[in-house]
């Protein structure tokens, strides 16, 4: 049952440009450092002895922002494709559980925020490969840069998921969204329990990893609120 | 019998406001029930609750003889429906509209030609839904609902919008289905022309109670003639009828019987003139089921 509805979903965003979304995000991140190093290679090769990951970081400091902004987007459009005519009544008649469409959209969104940091990934690596910055290529950091700001943003994402499909308008998540992007892109202000500093990964031990299963577990649990409330609604 | 559709005590509240009070329907399997009632009656609201939309307050709906809370996606596989305005995504084409419901469903891909033939969308099935007009959305709406050949067919107000040749088509196509495919077909309406040309069983629901269900043939009884007695003293002539056993009602002016045969009337007023009454008036009144429809919804307004 989950794998036709998500089957659906995937068939329901066509000509929606969320494809197209999965390619900017990590591509205007990039785009960013390509500019800045570009015009001021020779100074910032000289902040720090590893260029490698004086360069992550940099990359890491619009990572949060895009990945928490393409989250908003993403949720609000998975929602509106729904709200448009009404569509949820027609999808929820069908022989599926209200349990089964929430996490197919859910599904959805991570499936394509996921790519989204495989995109990243490659970017990120390839345009380091032409910035000349030595042979010792530190695969995991670029791996820990891509990767792990996906499972620190999954309670970002299950929040706004929740609210976007139990509004009746979708000014509410995206005003919501809005100030979760501030708070993204001012993480180094905010202390660490705050979910949007999350895909920053940095926190008071110095441990990213702690920032991705911290995402993970309270992800699982938001989304699980988001669900049980979605199914306990009428339906729109 | 066998009830397709049973309900019981079906209530339901939006904050204070009962939309759906206590409302018994009870739909016999292979008819075409007609849901009748005035915008506001409660009809939608009463429909998703049997798709399990929507949560009763109180009371319970049985479908196929189960009980919808704990049997909804087993009961949802044999209904197809239709609720309020037609749901559809915009950009995508008739058939990707289709293909999204029958990847839920996991029928056979020729469903969606097939469906499209029947509502007749085969020449647009490649367009994409937005530039539909109205009807066409409304006849993709059926398609969808009939995707999986369902056993019940839930279509709320599915002629609203439609020009009248869009209307005798869907009547027609909605005729055919109890014949064809076996389905029941529960369609509300709130139009009494509509009902009456189609369906086989009515339900009347005013202000969210059921205030008549019965074969359209029992319906249609009430529209037969009344005959009106204009007396010199009507409520006596009443009270004198009604205590010799004769039915009448008393109106403001005159007397009404309900008579159901011509001797039945010549008895009546034979009575009442052997009685001393004097009779100024005998008249017939066609009632029509418009009329009645009306009379029906006005008494549980003003009660
Ligand atoms: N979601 C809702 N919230 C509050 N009131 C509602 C809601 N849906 C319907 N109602 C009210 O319930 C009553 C019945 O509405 P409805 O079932 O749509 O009637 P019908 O379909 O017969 O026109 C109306 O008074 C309507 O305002
Ligand atoms: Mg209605």
């Amino acid at each position: 049952m989950i794998l036709s509805l998500v089957k659906a979903d995937f068939l329901k965003i066509k000509r929606k440009g969320m494809w197209l979304l999965c390619l900017i995000g990590p591509f205007g991140v990039v785009a960013l450092q390509m500019v800045n190093y570009g015009v001021r290679k020779d100074y910032l090769f000289e902040q720090m002895d590893d260029r490698w990951l004086y360069y992550i970081l940099n990359i890491n400091t619009f990572t949060p922002l895009a990945i928490v902004l393409g989250i908003v987007i993403l949720t609000s459009f998975m929602a509106s494709i729904e709200d448009e005519t009404n569509a949820w009544k027609q999808l929820v008649a069908l022989p599926v559980s209200k349990r089964a469409v929430y996490l197919s959209k859910f599904t959805v969104v991570s499936c394509i925020v996921f790519l989204s940091s495989v995109l990243l990934f490659l970017f990120m690596f390839g345009y380091g490969l032409t910035l000349g910055m030595g042979e010792d290529i530190p695969y995991l950091r670029l791996m820990e840069y891509s990767f792990l700001p996906f499972f620190a943003a999954l309670p970002v994402l299950g929040l706004q998921l929740w609210v976007a499909t139990v509004s009746k308008n979708q000014a509410i998540p995206v005003t919501l969204g809005v100030v979760g992007v501030i708070l993204a892109y001012s993480a180094s202000l905010l202390p660490d329990w705050v979910i949007w500093k999350w895909p920053s990964l940095s926190n008071e031990w110095g441990h990213s990893y702690i920032n991705a299963l911290l995402g993970i577990g309270f992800g699982v649990f938001v989304y699980l609120l988001g669900m049980i409330d979605f199914k306990r609604r009428d339906v729109k | 019998m066998e009830y397709i559709v049973e309900t019981k005590h079906l209530t339901k509240k939006f904050g204070k406001e009962e939309a759906v009070s206590n409302l018994e329907m009870k739909i016999p399997k292979g008819e075409i029930y007609g849901f009748l009632g005035p915008n506001g009656a409660g009809k939608t609201t009463t429909i998703r609750m049997l798709l399990g939309l929507m949560r009763p307050t109180s009371g319970s709906v049985q479908l196929f003889g189960k009980d919808m809370k704990n049997n909804r996606i087993d009961i949802l596989k044999n209904i197809g429906s239709l609720v309020e305005n037609p749901s559809y995504y915009p950009h995508l084409t008739a058939k990707e509209n289709l293909e999204a419901s029958r990847k839920i469903l996991n029928v056979p891909k020729k469903r969606i030609d097939e469906v499209l033939q029947q509502v007749r969308l085969h020449g647009v099935a490649n367009k994409k839904v937005k530039g539909f007009s109205l009807g066409m959305k409304q006849r993709l709406g059926i398609a969808a609902a009939m995707l999986h050949q369902p056993e019940l067919l839930i279509l709320d107000e599915p002629t609203n919008g439609l020009d009248p040749s869009g209307i005798i088509e869907m009547r027609q196509l909605i005729q055919s289905l109890p014949e064809e495919y076996g389905m029941t077909v529960l369609i509300s309406s709130h139009l009494l022309s509509e009902i009456d040309q189609m369906a086989t069983r009515v339900g009347v629901v005013s202000k969210g109670k059921m205030i008549f269900q019965d074969s359209i043939e029992t319906m249609r009884k009430f529209a037969q003639a009344s005959i009106q007695v204009k007396v010199n003293d009507n409520e006596a002539a009443w009270r004198s009828l009604l205590a010799n056993g004769q039915k009448a009602d008393l109106e403001k002016e005159s007397v009404t019987l309900q008579a159901e045969d011509d001797g039945q009337v010549a008895a009546s007023i034979r009575y009442l003139v052997q009685q001393g009454f004097s009779i100024y008036r005998v008249q017939e009144e066609k009632r029509s089921l418009e009329n009645i429809f009306l009379e029906m919804t006005k008494e549980e307004q003003s009660g």
